[in-house]
């Protein structure tokens, strides 16, 4: 039996590259309750796409949708940058910067979404119909995804940033790693908490803004906790926690692709739902031994 | 030689230093926290800084520790500004309050490492006189049996000696402890001072404590500072009158005695955003100054 058609290639490739990206950055994500920041991030990816359309890259070459990712890219970083910002100067309440920055963002893309749409009609008045319902499908894509539409252009993307993320994340993990654990403290010992705040947020945007293009702006933060939020229940060692998010994030992939292949299901959803079995799965055994020890 | 001859410099030389918040809200003042501050701490003087809440002892040490620079005056720590003594690894810090997150999945003995590690390049590993003097750490705080205990899974007191053991693991000239005993009894205070005596001892260190109880301050010290907005007394603990004491705890002893006038900047001390995480602000150590 073959699993999947030799087309979907692509599709499972750039689905593994974001789940290798996923991997390490959810452990963090998790541990330093960032879950709702890469929610906030992702929306406001929806006001990039927003900008990126209105200026006409709709990504329809290759030029086009270079253009577009950089413009997103962009757009979801400074987000990012600014909900950091905005919950330092509000005293740490960085939820009310979220839902600040998460909310412009979506009402300033679809805003936006409507004029490049009005401007479509206008130049094309005979096919007013059917550019509208062509926007709606856009729209559906950005925020569900299409994996299915992944090429190797995206294959690429994916591994450049993918590569770029875990070498930043590698590079420095030591200091990532007590920034995380002990923000109040690092700052004493050399850590500078800004910047390397800073880092982490522009590694999760880009991660977000890559997501994105296989789930859509709403899945896109899932792939960014799930694997992380599962392995802390399976072990309390870094390393071996690393290891697990890794073969989370990567099994959850292979099996959600061909789930939806097979039962010819979004594949996007069924990859954050094979993910959310397994965080269900380690939940559940991490309180079954916990059961057992105390018996 | 290039390196000043760290032995013969003071451990910490704060010269006329004035410290103010920036406004924290629309149409606030900033808080003037610190004014005229001068003081000249010897190496391996095992120095208490004593005062109410909110009289500027953690600002005091956030500008030793160089996270805070101050609006007048200079500070050196061993002949270097603070941040670039913070640089070279000279100063070993114990916050307030332990505000690290203890659900990462951590060893005892990585989070001691964590300070030495950051500063490896990415390739790097730890060398053996790393290695050794992180052994060392966990040796004189007695954490040996907890080395593979997740971070977690410690108690109080176990978790402040990994703190401390983390703050000495870098080899510092200069450890500062802030508020090491709050809320520990009697008995646990007096296991604190002599540990901190055997480190002190052992390392060469030069060691100030912030604390605003008195029994936890004068087992430790053999110098004590006074700080209450500014300086009110710097000498050894015997020198300590209850006229100096009246003095730096007047807003606190002021209300006990039922005295008619309450200064203002009693209630300021609330909104001093140093102290905003103070649940008591200044209502907790009464007894002691009384």
């Amino acid at each position: 039996m073959s699993i999947f058609h030799a087309d979907h290639l692509p599709a499972l490739l750039a689905g593994l590259g974001i789940a290798l990206i996923g991997a390490p950055l959810s452990v963090f994500v998790v541990l330093k309750r960032l879950a709702f920041i890469g929610q906030g991030v992702s929306h406001a990816a929806f006001g990039g796409v927003g900008v990126a359309l209105v200026l006409g890259f709709a990504g329809s070459s290759v030029t086009d949708s270079v253009m577009q990712s950089i413009i997103i890219l962009s757009f979801s970083i400074g987000a990012a940058l600014v909900i950091a910002a905005l919950g330092r100067s509000n005293r740490g309440r960085i939820d009310t910067a979220i839902g600040i920055v998460l909310s412009a963002s979506m009402a300033l893309g679809f805003i936006l979404f409507n004029i490049a749409e009005s401007r479509h009609d206008h130049d094309d008045h005979g096919h007013a119909h059917g550019a509208h319902a062509d926007e709606h499908h856009v729209i559906e894509e950005i925020l569900f995804g299409n994996i299915l539409d992944a090429n190797w252009n995206m294959v690429w993307a994916t591994l450049v940033a993918g590569g770029l993320i875990l070498t930043a994340l590698w590079w420095f993990r030591h200091k990532l790693v007590f920034w995380s654990f002990d923000e109040p403290v690092c700052a004493a010992y050399g850590v500078r908490e800004y910047r390397t705040g800073n880092l982490l947020l522009i590694l999760l945007a880009l991660a977000v803004v890559m997501s994105m293009q296989v789930v859509g702006v709403i899945l896109a933060a899932a792939i960014l906790v799930l694997p992380g939020a599962a392995a802390l229940h399976l072990s309390s060692r870094l390393r071996v926690v690393m290891i697990w998010s890794l073969a989370i994030a990567l099994g959850g992939t292979v099996i959600g692709f061909v789930i939806g292949d097979a039962s010819h299901w979004p594949i996007g959803p069924s990859i954050v739902l094979v993910q959310s079995c397994a965080y269900l799965g380690a939940l559940g055994s991490n309180k079954a031994m916990g059961a057992l020890r105390s018996s | 030689m290039n390196e000043p001859n760290q032995n013969q410099l003071p451990a910490v030389d704060i010269r006329d230093v004035a410290f103010r918040y920036p406004p924290s809200g629309v149409g606030e003042q900033g808080i003037e926290v610190l004014s005229d501050i001068t003081m000249r701490v010897q190496p391996n003087t095992r120095l208490g800084i004593l005062g109410p809440n909110g009289g500027g002892k953690s600002t005091l040490i956030k500008l030793i520790l160089g996270i805070l620079e101050p609006n007048a005056g200079e500070i050196s720590v061993f002949g270097h500004r603070p941040t670039q003594a913070r640089r070279k690894g000279l100063i070993g810090y114990l916050p307030q309050r332990i505000g690290a997150d203890l659900d990462w999945p951590l060893s005892v003995e990585q989070v001691i490492a964590m300070p030495l590690r950051a500063k490896l390049k990415p390739w790097q590993k730890l060398s053996d006189e790393d290695q050794a003097s992180i052994d060392r750490a966990i040796e004189l705080l007695e954490v040996d049996q907890l080395r593979d205990r997740r971070i977690g899974a410690l108690s109080g007191g176990q978790l402040q000696r990994t703190m401390i053991a983390r703050a000495i693991s870098t080899r510092p000239k200069l450890l500062v402890l802030d508020e090491p005993t709050l809320g520990v009894d009697i008995a646990g205070q007096q296991r604190f001072s002599s540990l901190i005596d055997t480190i002190s001892d052992e390392l060469g260190l030069t060691t100030i404590v912030v604390t605003h109880d008195m029994r936890a301050l004068v087992a430790v010290a053999d110098r004590v500072a006074c700080l209450s907005r500014t300086l009110h007394f710097h000498d050894t603990p015997d020198g300590l009158t209850p006229a100096v004491l009246a003095q730096v705890f007047a807003h606190d002893i002021e209300p006990i005695l039922g005295a008619v006038h309450i200064d203002a900047h009693a209630a300021d001390d609330c909104d001093d955003p140093a102290h905003a995480h103070h649940h008591d602000c200044g209502h907790d150590h009464k007894g002691d100054a009384s």
